[in-house]
Formats: structure tokens, C-alpha cells, sequence
């Protein structure tokens, strides 16, 4: 579904990302885990292009992405949702979702008709915020929202494409204890139940083993380890890095 | 419902103020018009985009100059130079844009400031063609345009089909767009929009629109001065948008409405209308942020 190869990035000649290999299977939960600042958020920026690797590829699904524009990447087929939640807060709920499925059909030069007048993206971002749970909260404004239902918009917006990959960078980043069990819950039920391929970063060691069925880990730009959650648990490499910290 | 009646009495009159108003005033109400197309082009940039032009001028300013020397070289009626007051204006948002809208905000600013500011100068040396600082004097719009009432609704209309363009696309898909890119540039890219198309497209559309605006300006003055695409001009339509309120709609026109009313009120009696100006614009910032509009409370938008 998702291959890197050989992906380098630099920042002013400091190396964020080294060689980075990473082949995600069509319809697993992908992992990629480590300690802050060992790249995976620039590494998330680069397959969504929005850097510009100094060496190696994307692809998408066989096809080429490197260097593409993320505006483009985004209606091939991937589905993006940042480690900041994010939404357009100055529109209600329903008004975010819709945009983005309007977005993904390419409807949003019509500058003729009311958004309201689309029927059929509303009531596909009705479905999608259904979905994720938040079909009560549809006409409030994006900004009322507590972070854990904007996380859910978020993720809503990401799957108005009907992406076959899904990127999610820390889901549960900043979430209570009980809002991250319903996230987990979640990602679970939901992103199974649609067939959908995860790539996803969490620090959360126990949501990872729960959700992943690979796990890549990365250290210091360099892909450290590869695995089912069972051979990264017992990886002495991996041990030591995490507890040399 | 109230604001369906409020707007009922508002259109009936602005359709009767030429039985309402002795000339001089009808003279005043033109300029209003004028100004709140004007400013209601300007802030369909800065309220959809939250990017803000300091060089609108410079499209009303060509709107103006197309129209007046259409008229003065070619001999055109002043009607048929609309078009190509449109179409010269938005062709020079769509040349300025294409090199501003893709820079930040500060940036933006100060770049629109000095495309414009380059465009006035070339306007005011160019004595062979734009008159330069003589400007064009002297134009015959017709019996028909020469007459303040005619004038005023031809202004009433295009005013009105500007602010129906403005609203329309403000609930449109685009309009929504442009919000997004305003709200959240990097989440508008990841859900697929490209911001610079999109800002670009209004951009253009705002400045063939402030042509129109200097396109009627023509008519009122029977001329065309560098004073149209000076910054000052551009300052016009920043106040009047943010007097009014520009997060509201209608916003910019009713600031337009009070700034020249209130402009030609004070200017009658003192010579003081900078210093009156200067303290409104203090009172407004202090205690009014949102604008006139603001006092109508946060459902303003329509
Ligand atoms: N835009 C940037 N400019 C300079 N350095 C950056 C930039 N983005 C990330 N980095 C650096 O790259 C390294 C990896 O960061 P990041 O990918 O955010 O790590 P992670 O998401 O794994 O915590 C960090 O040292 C960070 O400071
Ligand atoms: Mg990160």
C-alpha cells in the first residue's frame, strides 16, 4: 500500500531522517514508534509532501508520490489527520466535514451555490460524523468543541475521501484517560470495520500493542527495528534504546 | 421575521432617496455608494482570506482610467467602457495577486502597497497617455449620466449586484474554501484544497470589482485623477470595511455610508475632518472592535 525507500531529509545539516525504509501492508495497523524527535512526524511530512525528501521515494499503491503537493496526495487515496487536532474552527461541525467531501470531489470552485445545497455531501459528512460519533453535535461551531470531539472532525475530514490509507500522527496526544480508551475503541472498530490500511505514531506503548499488527521503530532517523508487536517487545536493540534514553 | 423588514425598509429607501434628497445630497448618497462597493470588494480579500490589500486602490484606479480614456481617445459611451473598466481591473488584481497572494500576511500588505504605489506612479508621470498629475478632465458621460439621479441608481445597482456576488460566493463552496485556507492553511492542504488558486481567483474577483467602483467615480467626478490608485484611496476602503464591521456582510457598506455622510457633514462645518476622523477611529477600536455591526449583536452575518 505505502512504500518508502531510502528516504532522507535534512534541516540545515542536521539529519532528521537517514535511509528510512518503511512497507506498510495493504490493510494492517502500522506502527511507528519512538522517542520524540527521532523523525516520525518529519517522516509523516514527507510521504504527505509536505517536505520534500533530499533522497529516496514514496509510493502510494506502486505509484510515485515524492515531491507531489499535498493537496494532491491527499485525493489519491490518503487520508491525513496531524498530531495537532485541526479543524476550521470558524465553521460548525457539519460545515467542516462537508467541505471536506465537496473538497475531495473537486466542488469547491462552485462559488454559485450554498454549500447547504449540496445534498449529497451532506449527507455523506452527516455519515462520516455518524461515524466517528458525533452525530449530536453536527451545527456547533468547531471552536465549542472539547479537543477530544475535535480529534474526531479531524479524523471525520481525513476519511471524506474514502482514503485507502490512513495517516494518523499521535491520535491520543493530549487526551484524558477515558477519552483515550473510547479513541482506542474507536480506531478499532471503526477503521477495521471500513477495510481501511493505518499508519499511525503513538506513545502510548499499551494502545500500540493493542492496535498494531506491525510495528517500525525509529531512532535517531533510523529505522531501528521491524516487527509484530510480539519480536519488537522482546527486541534487545529496541530495549536498549528505549531504556538508554 | 425582523430582519426580512428591517431590509425591506432599508431597499425602499435606497429607491426613494432620489424623491427623498435634494441634489446635493443625492450627490453625497452617489459617493457612498461608490465607497461601499468599493469597500465591499476590498473585504471580500480580507474577511474571506483574512489577507489584507493595501492596494485596492490601484484596481479601483484602473477601472477609472479604463472607463476615462475609453471615453476620451476612443469616443466610447460611458455604459459600454463597463466592461473593460472590469476586465483592466481584474487583469491587474490577476497579474499583483499572482505575485502577492502566495507571501504571508505582513508581506502580502506590504507588497499590494507597493505594486500600487508603482502603478499611481506610472499613472501620475505619464503625461502622454494618463494625463499624468492633470488627470483626465473635462469627460462627457451623456445627458442621461450627467444627470445625479440617473447616477445614483446606476450606482444603487452595481452596488447591489456586487454586495449579491459577494454574498453569494460567501456561502458558496469557494466561500467556505477561501475560510478554510484562512482558518488553517495546512489542514485546507490536507483536506485537498491548493490554497493559491483559490486565492487568486478572489483576489481577481475583488479587483474587478473595486473597477467597477472606480469605473462609477468617472461619471460622478467627470474625470479621472492619480489620486484614485494613491494609497489613501485604499485607506478608504480599510476604514469603511472596518468602521462597518468586516466580519458582517453588509458591513463595509454601512461603514462606507457613515464615513461619507459623516465626511461631508464635518467637512461642511471645520476644517478638522482628519482630527474627527482620527478620534471615531480611536472610540470605534476602544469600545467597538467588531464595528458598527458589532452592535447588532454576534448574528450579524447574512
Ligand atoms: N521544520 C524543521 N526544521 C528544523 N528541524 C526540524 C523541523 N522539523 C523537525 N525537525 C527536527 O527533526 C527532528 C525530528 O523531529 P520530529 O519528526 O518532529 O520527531 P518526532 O515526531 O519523532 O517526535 C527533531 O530533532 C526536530 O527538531
Ligand atoms: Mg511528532
Amino acid at each position: 500500500m505505502l512504500a518508502v525507500s531510502g528516504v532522507r531529509k535534512n534541516f540545515y545539516g542536521f539529519t532528521a531522517l537517514d535511509g528510512v525504509e518503511l512497507h506498510v501492508e495493504p490493510g494492517s495497523f502500522h506502527a511507528l514508534v519512538g522517542p520524540n524527535g527521532a523523525g516520525k512526524t518529519t517522516l509523516f511530512n514527507v510521504i504527505v509532501g509536505r517536505y520534500r525528501p533530499d533522497a529516496g521515494e514514496v509510493r502510494l499503491a506502486g505509484k510515485r508520490i515524492t515531491g507531489w503537493p499535498t493537496h494532491r496526495v491527499v485525493r489519491s487515496g490518503l487520508g491525513i489527520s496531524f498530531q495537532r487536532a485541526q479543524a476550521f474552527l470558524s465553521m460548525s461541525v457539519l460545515d467542516n466535514v462537508t467541505l471536506a467531501v465537496l473538497a475531495q470531489e473537486g466542488l469547491t470552485r462552485n462559488g454559485l451555490r450554498p454549500l447547504a445545497n449540496f445534498p449529497e455531501a451532506r449527507s455523506k459528512a452527516r455519515e462520516l460524523l455518524d461515524w466517528v460519533g458525533l452525530e449530536e453535535r453536527t451545527h456547533e461551531p468547531a471552536e465549542s468543541l472539547p479537543l477530544g470531539d475535535l480529534k474526531r472532525v479531524d479524523i471525520a475530514m481525513a476519511l471524506a475521501g474514502m482514503p485507502r490509507l490512513l495517516l494518523l500522527d499521535e491520535p491520543l496526544a493530549g487526551l484524558s484517560r477515558s477519552e483515550r480508551r473510547e479513541m482506542v475503541r474507536f480506531i478499532e472498530e471503526l477503521l477495521r470495520g471500513l477495510g481501511l490500511t493505518l499508519l499511525f505514531t503513538e506513545h502510548d506503548t499499551e494502545a500500540v500493542l493493542r492496535l498494531a499488527d506491525r510495528i517500525t521503530v525509529l531512532h535517531q532517523g533510523r529505522v531501528l527495528a521491524e516487527g509484530t508487536p510480539d519480536e519488537i517487545k522482546n527486541d534487545a536493540r529496541v530495549i536498549e534504546a528505549f531504556l538508554g534514553e | 421575521m425582523k430582519t426580512h423588514g428591517a431590509l425591506y425598509l432599508v431597499a425602499t429607501l435606497l429607491l426613494a432617496a432620489p424623491w427623498l434628497l435634494p441634489d446635493y445630497a443625492l450627490e453625497v448618497a452617489v459617493q457612498a455608494l461608490i465607497l461601499a462597493l468599493f469597500a465591499t470588494a476590498f473585504n471580500l480579500v480580507f474577511a474571506e482570506t483574512g489577507l489584507l490589500s493595501f492596494g485596492h486602490a490601484a484596481f479601483f484606479g484602473a477601472g477609472a482610467y479604463a472607463s476615462a480614456l475609453l471615453m476620451q481617445r476612443a469616443s466610447w459611451p460611458y455604459l459600454t467602457t463597463l466592461p473593460a473598466a472590469v476586465l483592466t481591473a481584474g487583469l491587474l488584481a490577476l497579474i499583483i495577486g499572482f505575485f502577492s497572494v502566495r507571501t504571508s500576511r505582513i508581506y502580502f500588505t506590504m507588497l499590494t502597497l507597493a505594486f500600487a504605489q508603482l502603478v499611481w506612479a506610472v499613472v501620475h508621470k505619464w503625461y502622454a497617455f494618463t494625463g499624468g498629475d492633470n488627470g483626465i478632465t473635462g469627460l462627457h458621460p451623456g445627458a442621461l449620466w450627467g444627470d445625479v439621479r440617473a447616477l445614483y441608481y446606476l450606482a444603487l445597482a452595481l452596488f447591489a449586484l456586487g454586495f449579491a456576488l459577494v454574498r453569494m460566493l460567501h456561502h458558496s463552496p469557494f466561500g467556505y474554501a477561501l475560510r478554510a485556507i484562512r482558518d488553517n492553511p495546512a489542514r485546507a492542504e490536507a483536506v485537498g484544497l491548493s490554497p493559491f488558486g483559490y486565492l487568486l481567483a478572489a483576489f481577481s474577483f475583488s479587483g474587478a470589482l473595486a473597477g467597477a467602483a472606480g469605473f462609477l467615480q468617472v461619471a460622478w467626478q467627470r474625470s479621472a485623477f492619480p489620486d484614485f490608485l494613491y494609497w489613501t484611496k485604499s485607506a478608504e476602503a480599510i476604514i469603511a470595511a472596518i468602521l462597518g464591521g468586516a466580519q458582517a456582510l453588509f458591513g463595509p457598506a454601512l461603514g462606507s455610508l457613515v464615513f461619507v455622510e459623516l465626511g461631508a457633514f464635518v467637512q461642511a462645518r471645520t476644517e478638522y475632518w482628519p482630527l474627527v476622523l482620527g478620534l471615531v477611529l480611536l472610540a470605534l477600536v476602544l469600545f467597538l472592535p467588531r464595528g458598527l455591526a458589532g452592535l447588532g449583536g454576534r448574528r450579524a452575518r447574512g
